[in-house]
């Protein structure tokens, strides 16, 4: 486990392998990064992802998780709701994409909790854009 | 209307609700799951996942049966969602007589070996889909509409 400043965990859970991928791609920006995890759907049951996700949580009782979804209302959604159900310091993302990603990494040792899970919100919005 | 009668462990979900949207233009998927429809927080969380021009029924697998019996229905489109073979099986002897039944997505877990993508079946699963084979029900995987329709009853025979 890393750092003690680092005390915000990442939970990337996606369909098909994207959750690696996007760790992967992270990765090969900054490097190594710790507390980020994926989580790849894949062909597993859904009891299997959920039970995935608590384990890693579970590993968080002092500090705090963010889950990234895919997509609002998939299945990767309803099972981190499923797994953060009366657990506190865990909030769901959904619409994960890598400018949301790279923020988390490099501004949740900087940020309050709330403050940076609303800037992670708006920073998705924001890194959507139309070019012509 | 039966447009689609489905084997999906992950119930409604986004291959249900956008990759069959266009093929079965359903007005109504119906989530026939005891467990579901008794559960309000795993109730809401479907209802929740489907998109907000299909009406969505999530209601005990006998219920389910006797109002398809009855004709509430007729007028919709409908997606029929079990979770298991053994569901789709009771379906069938409650008396919902469908020709044809999609393996949609039967994912792994332990005790299910691979069929083939998104099929994965254990030996107790296997011998209640040769009860439907029995009934001349046919058996076709795939998940998505676009995908090669494997029939699988001699696999499963």
């Amino acid at each position: 486990m890393s750092d003690a400043r680092i005390r915000t965990a990442g939970i990337v859970v996606t369909h098909g392998k994207l959750a690696e991928e996007l760790i992967r791609t992270i990765e090969s920006i900054l490097g190594e990064v710790g507390d980020l995890y994926p989580v790849c759907s894949e062909n597993y049951v859904d009891t299997m992802i959920v039970k995935k996700i608590r384990e890693i949580i579970e590993t968080y009782k002092e500090g705090h998780v963010v889950l990234f979804a895919d997509y609002s209302g998939g299945s990767c959604f309803l099972n981190c709701i499923r797994a953060k159900v009366g657990v506190k310091g865990v909030k769901l993302i959904s619409g994960v994409n890598l400018p949301v990603l790279l923020d988390f990494v490099t501004k949740r040792g900087l940020m309050d909790y709330n403050e940076m899970t609303d800037h992670l919100v708006k920073r998705g919005r924001d890194s959507i854009s139309s070019t012509s | 209307m039966l447009v689609l009668v489905r084997v999906d462990d992950r119930l409604i979900h986004a291959q249900v609700v956008i990759g069959w949207k266009e093929e079965c233009r359903p007005d109504r998927i119906i989530l026939a799951d005891d467990n579901v429809a008794a559960n309000e927080f795993e109730k809401n969380l479907y209802i929740s996942a489907a998109s907000a021009d299909t009406k969505v029924s999530v209601i005990p697998l006998k219920d389910a049966a006797e109002r398809i019996k009855r004709g509430v229905y007729d007028r919709d489109r409908v997606i029929l969602l079990v979770r298991s073979p053994e569901q789709a099986l009771r379906l069938y002897e409650y008396g919902v007589v469908f020709d044809e039944l999609n393996i949609g997505g039967m994912h792994y877990m332990e005790g299910r070996k691979k069929v083939m993508e998104d099929f994965y079946i254990s030996d107790e699963e296997k011998s209640i889909l040769r009860e439907l084979v029995k009934k001349s029900v046919v058996l076709e995987a795939r998940a998505l509409p676009g995908d090669e329709k494997v029939i699988i009853n001699s696999k499963i025979v």
